[in-house]
């Protein structure tokens, strides 16, 4: 529609300026971190600083390292045990037309889609008598609450794709339906399986509104202890910035490997992006 | 391979998913609906099971201006979150919507803000709405503009929020009608062309009306997840100036894990949770009237 060359240039201007403009915020907290803090509050700020990892090493010799660990392992965990119970799901619900899957459809729809302080009440009550308060297990098991939804989202629509006759081949070979299953469809669905690992990865590390509230200590994460930086410890912007920046770090990274299921995984695989 | 073993082996697939999603989705639902007939408080642990007066909290709420308050406040930033999150959506989606290596590497970079952890957007905005370290401030001192604190201002607390919700989640829209526009079929640009349509008309009558289903669908989706705001307004405003920028779901909060009334905030909870599930219905409604138009 627009062919003429110089409409082309314009809008690739155009397109690369708004870019910056919008990325601008991100871009300020990422050059932040490796400013001293009289750098920071220097105007108008220097495009050549010494640059300092000094934000970062302080992070290092916290307790900031053990909340980015807890953010690992309950991120991981959590990964894990949605597509150990999830996939199977997943799977049977693409294989099997009963009238009920679209009931559990919909369920599963209104749980991602349920505000997040509708389940914490519940669970924070029922942790005080099950002291799974503050600990790591408690957080593994409300994420659930999202990722398990997400993987039977994610993965019936790989299977759908799948033709049946790959696995019904391999019953007339003498396999079981679990054989079937473990050793034809589950590997070729290894891209789908990778992709709805990482949402669900991403979805519990981007956490905090279930970590403020479930966690104090022991089993706090990373989004939640930088958060502290600002409360307890003054007002540490260097450090504030590298917290942050490494926070986002793994975000990002994967972010750009699953950017093709970003759509599907957001809405809840409402629309087919 | 008979059928009845088949059927066993999907049940053996699909039950432990659907039994554990009925433990920690369904019973803690059952649980709020319980604990909202109830005035617990936690300071007061015998008002845990008291059912003397099941509907105290829900006779509390049709009375508590700071609710009524909090739903204006909700119906305020949704709004205006979502209709501007649609307009830009739509505008970078339609020059983002060309052949073009650069173009197609720009829209990964335009979804930064949304892949971001949203405490790492509440922080980002927090640096810029605090004078002292603010780009935007230093800007605005340059130019000799003095410009107040906008967060602690009465008259930019809520438009400041809904400056950085929507600068968080304009790539989602963007995302969704780009999907649709690449669905636009070329006969249908082609046919309008012969006719003699300017690329403006073309928008307005041909690519509009295309892609007004996607439309609908990411703006429910945002005005529900508008209803969840959380790290933002935690972060940047704790609900202030006075409670200005204090959504419902932001109020429910301060009542459960502040003030202790846990059952009055599971009253307020179930009515959210409510609104969400109607919501949630249009959506699957609006949803199969969306794969028609496709």
């Amino acid at each position: 529609m627009l062919t003429r060359r110089r409409d082309r240039w314009l809008i690739h201007g155009l397109a690369i300026v708004l870019a910056i403009l919008a990325l601008s915020p991100f871009l300020w907290l990422l050059i932040m971190s490796f400013k001293t803090n009289a750098e920071i509050f220097h105007w108008p700020p220097r495009l050549f600083f010494p640059a300092t990892l000094d934000n970062y090493a302080a992070l290092w010799t916290s307790e900031f390292r053990t909340s980015f660990a807890n953010s690992l392992v309950v991120s991981v965990s959590s990964t894990v045990v949605s597509l150990v119970i999830g996939v199977p799901a997943a799977y049977a619900l693409s294989r099997w037309t009963t009238r009920s899957g679209n009931t559990i459809t919909l369920w599963i729809l209104a749980s991602r889609m349920a505000p997040p302080i509708a389940f914490t009440i519940p669970y924070f009550l029922a942790y005080r008598y099950l002291e799974l308060l503050d600990t790591l297990t408690g957080l593994v098991l409300i994420y659930l609450t999202f990722n398990l939804s997400l993987v039977i989202w994610m993965m019936r629509p790989f299977y759908d794709q799948l033709p049946r006759s790959l696995e019904e081949a391999a019953w007339i070979d003498g396999a079981t339906m679990w054989q079937g299953f473990y050793k034809i469809i589950l590997p070729l669905s290894g891209p789908g399986l990778a992709a709805t690992a990482i949402l669900c990865f991403l979805f519990a590390w981007n956490d905090f509104f279930f970590a403020l509230i479930l966690t104090r200590t022991d089993a706090m994460t990373a989004p939640v202890a930088v958060v502290n930086f600002m409360n307890y410890e003054g007002w540490e912007w260097g450090r504030i910035a590298a917290g942050g920046t490494m926070i986002m770090l793994p975000v990002l990274i994967f972010s750009f490997v699953v950017r093709r299921y970003l759509v599907s995984g957001l809405t809840a695989g409402a629309i087919k992006g | 391979m008979s059928s009845s073993l088949q059927r066993r082996f999907f049940i053996f697939c699909v039950a432990p998913s659907l039994a554990v999603l009925a433990i920690i989705t369904l019973l803690p639902s059952l649980y709020l609906l319980v604990t909202s007939f109830t005035p617990l408080n936690l300071t007061r642990p015998e008002t845990a099971w008291d059912f003397s007066d099941p509907l105290i909290s829900y006779r509390q709420l049709l009375t508590d201006d700071r609710l009524g308050n909090s739903i204006w406040v909700q119906i305020k930033l949704s709004f205006w979150t979502v209709t501007l999150q649609l307009a830009i959506g739509v505008a970078l989606a339609l020059l983002l919507n060309i052949k073009s290596r650069l173009l197609e590497a720009l829209r990964t970079v335009y979804l930064i803000p949304m892949v971001l952890p949203p405490i790492v957007v509440a922080i980002i905005w927090k640096v810029i709405y605090t004078p002292d370290i603010s780009p935007m401030h230093g800007i605005f001192r340059s130019l000799g503009w003095n410009v107040p604190a906008l967060i602690t201002n009465p008259h930019w607390a809520l438009t400041s929020i809904i400056i950085a919700d929507t600068w968080e989640w304009f790539p989602f829209t963007m995302l969704m009608v780009l999907a649709a526009l690449q669905m636009l079929p070329q006969e249908l640009i082609d046919a309008a062309k012969v006719d003699g349509a300017s690329p403006w008309q073309l928008t307005r009558h041909v690519t509009l009306p295309f892609i007004q289903g996607v439309l609908l669908v990411a703006g429910l989706f945002r005005l529900i997840d508008s209803i969840k705001a959380f790290p933002l307004i935690y972060i940047l405003t704790d609900g202030g100036p006075g409670s200005l920028t204090e959504v419902t779901n932001y109020y429910s909060f301060l009542q459960a894990f502040n003030f202790s009334y846990l059952g009055f905030s599971s009253a307020i909870t179930v009515v959210l949770l409510a609104a969400t599930i109607v919501l949630s219905w249009v959506i699957i409604r609006a949803v199969g009237w969306g794969l028609r138009v496709d």
